[in-house]
């Protein structure tokens, strides 16, 4: 059994910090640093005071890092600066972890809680005073975008749900839906499916728990690859060797890349399920690719504002939802040019770090106001309401469009 | 222009920039690929076109690619012509109106953040103020908490400096106490940028400044004068009512940053499509022609075909080229074979030439890649900016007019081989 936590300690000490020329690209890139003195920036808490860590942490200004990843993305020179940083922060919060860090990488705990009551839970967390308890207790702030509870699961539906009566032309996929879009973003899943569906694919979408990444991010790295895993072995079980598509930007990421790079999760499985997942919008642009997407697009004549979420963007295959979007006629899309709309995962939920968060995200929410003809479009599900909650305008998935264009809403 | 021509570029600096640019104005599905953001924010922010040959040149700088090409064969200019820079020059231009200053008449030469006075083509309209003349008055005024500029440095350095035509520049050094954000004691340029985007600092800035600036001098600034609202310069200028110019500063610098911004936004909103974080991890050849580039995205890699390739992954300091520790350089990428000049790569004389830097792949006029023997190694493969080989561009303050030659030179290549198999097809 290995010692915990020894893949991050050890990684310390190899990690990609002797490429960094200190050209500060990464500096001008951090949405963090941007807007608060108390994070340094990426380059001072990553390569540079890594030289200084001994095991420990020489400060920790490190805890404001908001793992959101613009500083790799931006590195010219492929310093890691953003997975360095997780690790260091994962070792430095080992032995004083916040009960609240624990609680709010609970994403599926909370999901099987507030769906029996959802009116109740969402009454709940629209409750001030509830609110107010909430953050003096647990710490997670009482402005903080919380998800609405729904009364039914993606996965009761998927149960009840009839696939269309046309022969399944395209072979089966397997669906991942996240745990926000099995409990939360359920119609988001439900478009997925009916696109994939209209498009000839028989959907398999087997039982499937949590990816971990809200752990991950929290630093509870050995709950997070035991989540991981599991989920691994789930998606294996929709079959062999299938392309796993997901509607969840940021968790499509976790299986692709951030276990492994981050906890160093080095098993045949998650390869596996790495190699074979796409997010949807990667998905249909594939198609597109190779002549396979039909384009028999229905008229829909808006400018949305677009934002791709920072954990979108460092899957660094560009931002295939813009294309996608743009095949349909008279759709016009603003990207939003931010690195992040400050929320990164359960960053912006806590009560000492929700300012910044705002602070973060304010250029978007004022942009999204500004340019928005009724809706603003994101991959990733917190951060849809975060840009909700900040911008007062409806935030929905890129597939919302594609499923309508495609006549099915 | 057949809308299922596919360019991908590599490189997202100002020769990649610009080329994505200008194939996909044409008309063209450009992707852009990059392993992160491109060098331009590295610079000063200025379009240097030859600046030292080595002696310093002040007049007609596109007269001096001639004359230095003609007397250089293996630098760039030897096949880029002075004409190609211009055009490449006027391109930028125009993609990025009110920004420059200057007509390719001459070098303006303006104080450096050490005090030096640095030959450039056009600098920017902030900048310009800061040209030296003989019995100019110049202060120039640091802020406290900004260690990147020292403004004694600098008026000592311009002051003791004569000028090429006779005559030096009077100056003086003052301080400001104005952080850039509360309780920061230690800003780096990029956070005083942000504030003099907000008009409130603006002012408190201007208030501050006045109480330093005598009647009759010209303010010479750390380059932080706005970043994203483009109106602060001028703001600040018709606030205080004297002449303001501003000096980039070692990285971040923001008057660099303001050219990378909106070369980037030009782009994107252009609908290329710019994958940003991935490396480029090899070119699938097939008859002679680049097929695809395998990048090597999250999860698995990824192709991206097309008919034509821009290669401007930057130079030995971009890790475009990289040096072993025997000594042997070589392209990284694509394998491209390399121009390697002779004798030692690396001299101990701080001041003089690192023939390192001009290690790079040679090209012919429609910026293909040449082997030893002359011949062209891929068809579809246009090479341009800091991979080219026979210039010490730092040194030269040539990079700029290389990049910007090359890149549009490398993009009407691209162009005219397209219409001439049009023009076949439809024969």
């Amino acid at each position: 059994m290995p010692e915990p936590l020894e893949y991050p300690k050890a990684m310390l000490t190899r990690a990609t910090l002797d490429a960094c020329i200190k050209c500060t690209i990464c500096e001008t890139a951090c949405p963090v640093s941007a807007v608060t003195p108390l994070f340094p920036g990426p380059k001072f808490v990553g390569p540079q005071a890594e030289r200084f860590r001994d095991g420990e942490s020489v400060d920790h200004s490190l805890d404001y890092c908001s793992s959101c990843g613009a500083c790799t993305l931006a590195c010219p020179q492929g310093v890691q600066i953003a997975e360095l940083n997780s690790q260091a922060r994962a070792v430095m919060k080992e032995d004083n972890m916040p009960l609240r860090d624990k609680l709010i990488g609970q994403t599926v705990l909370m999901g099987k809680v507030m769906t029996p009551f959802a009116p109740i839970a969402n009454a709940a967390l629209g409750n001030k005073l509830v609110r107010t308890v909430v953050e003096k207790t647990v710490g997670v702030h009482r402005d903080a975008p919380m998800p609405t509870a729904r009364l039914h699961t993606f996965q009761g539906w998927m149960k009840k749900h009839q696939p269309p009566a046309s022969p399944r032309t395209r072979g089966p996929v397997v669906f991942f839906s996240g745990c926000a879009g099995g409990y939360f973003e359920v119609e988001t899943s439900i478009k997925t499916v009916e696109v994939l569906e209209h498009l000839g694919y028989e959907v398999i979408a087997p039982k499937q728990g949590c990816c971990g990444l809200a752990q991950q991010s929290n630093g509870l790295f050995d709950e997070a690859t035991k989540s991981v895993l599991k989920l691994c072995d789930q998606l294996r079980s929709g079959g062999k060797d299938l392309t796993i598509v997901s509607a969840s930007g940021s968790c499509a990421g976790m299986l692709k890349h951030e276990a492994h790079e981050i906890m160093g999760v080095d098993e045949e499985k998650l390869h596996d399920v790495g190699t074979r997942m796409r997010e949807i919008s990667e998905f249909l642009l594939e198609l597109h690719a190779a002549g396979d997407l039909p384009t028999d697009f229905v008229r829909n004549d808006i400018t949305v504002p677009y934002h791709a979420p920072c954990q979108l963007k460092s899957q660094g295959m560009g931002m295939p939802a813009i294309t996608v979007m743009e095949l349909i006629p008279g759709v016009k899309v603003i990207e939003s040019g931010r690195a992040c709309c400050g929320i990164a995962g359960t960053y912006g939920l806590k009560k000492e770090k929700y300012d910044i968060a705002q602070a973060v995200g304010q250029p978007l929410f004022d942009m999204v106001k500004e340019k928005n003809e009724g809706i603003a479009v994101c991959d990733t599900e917190t951060c849809r309401w975060q840009i909700e909650k900040g911008s007062g305008v409806k935030t929905v998935h890129p597939i919302w469009l594609v499923h309508k264009a495609y006549g099915l809403s | 222009m057949s809308m299922d021509s596919r360019a991908v570029v590599v490189g997202a600096g100002m020769a990649g920039l610009v080329s994505a640019i200008r194939l996909r104005q044409a008309g063209m599905d450009v992707t852009l690929v990059t392993q992160g953001i491109g060098g331009i924010q590295l610079g000063q922010g200025t379009i240097d076109v030859l600046g030292y040959v080595p002696e310093r040149v002040l007049g007609q700088p596109l007269a001096a690619v001639t004359a230095y090409g003609n007397a250089h064969p293996h630098h760039p200019y030897a096949i880029l012509s002075a004409d190609d820079v211009r055009a490449g020059v006027e391109f930028l231009r125009a993609l990025l109106p009110d920004t420059f200053v200057g007509d390719l008449e001459r070098n303006y030469l303006l104080p450096t953040a050490i005090g030096a006075l640095r030959p450039t083509a056009l600098p920017q309209v902030t900048m310009a103020e800061g040209e030296c003349t003989p019995g100019k008055q110049m202060v120039f005024v640091g802020l406290r908490q900004l260690k990147d500029f020292w403004p004694e440095l600098v008026a000592g350095n311009v002051a003791r400096t004569e000028l090429p035509g006779g005559g030096r520049v009077s100056t003086r050094a003052a301080w400001l106490d104005l952080p850039a954000r509360a309780n920061e004691v230690d800003s780096t340029p990029l956070y005083y940028a942000r504030a003099m985007d907000d008009p409130a600092y603006r002012k408190r800035f201007v208030d501050a400044l006045r109480r330093v600036v005598e009647p009759g001098e010209t303010v010479g600034l750390p380059g932080v004068l706005g970043l994203a609202d483009r109106g602060a310069f001028a703001d600040i200028t018709a606030q205080l009512g004297q002449p303001v110019f501003e000096i980039s500063t070692i990285p971040p610098s923001v008057p660099g940053m303001r050219l990378n911004d909106a070369l980037t936004r030009l782009a994107k909103d252009a609908r290329v499509k710019v994958v940003l974080g991935s490396q480029v991890l090899c070119a699938n050849i097939d008859g002679g022609r680049i097929r695809s580039l395998t990048v090597g995205t999250t999860g698995r890699p990824t192709e991206y075909a097309g008919e034509h390739f821009v290669f401007a992954p930057g130079g030995f300091e971009s890790g475009g080229i990289e040096l072993d520790s025997y000594m042997k350089v070589s392209e990284p990428t694509l394998g491209l074979p390399l121009w390697v000049p002779e004798g030692d790569l690396v001299v101990a004389d701080h001041n003089a030439a690192q023939p390192l830097f001009s290690v790079g792949v040679r090209f012919d006029h429609d910026m293909r890649v040449l082997d030893t023997a002359g011949d062209t190694v891929h068809e579809n493969l246009h090479v341009a900016g800091g991979i080219l080989a026979g210039a010490s561009r730092w040194q030269e303050k040539s990079g700029d007019g290389i990049a910007l030659a090359s890149a549009v030179r490398a993009a009407d290549a691209i162009l005219e081989s397209v219409q001439n198999l049009e023009g076949a097809r439809n024969a």
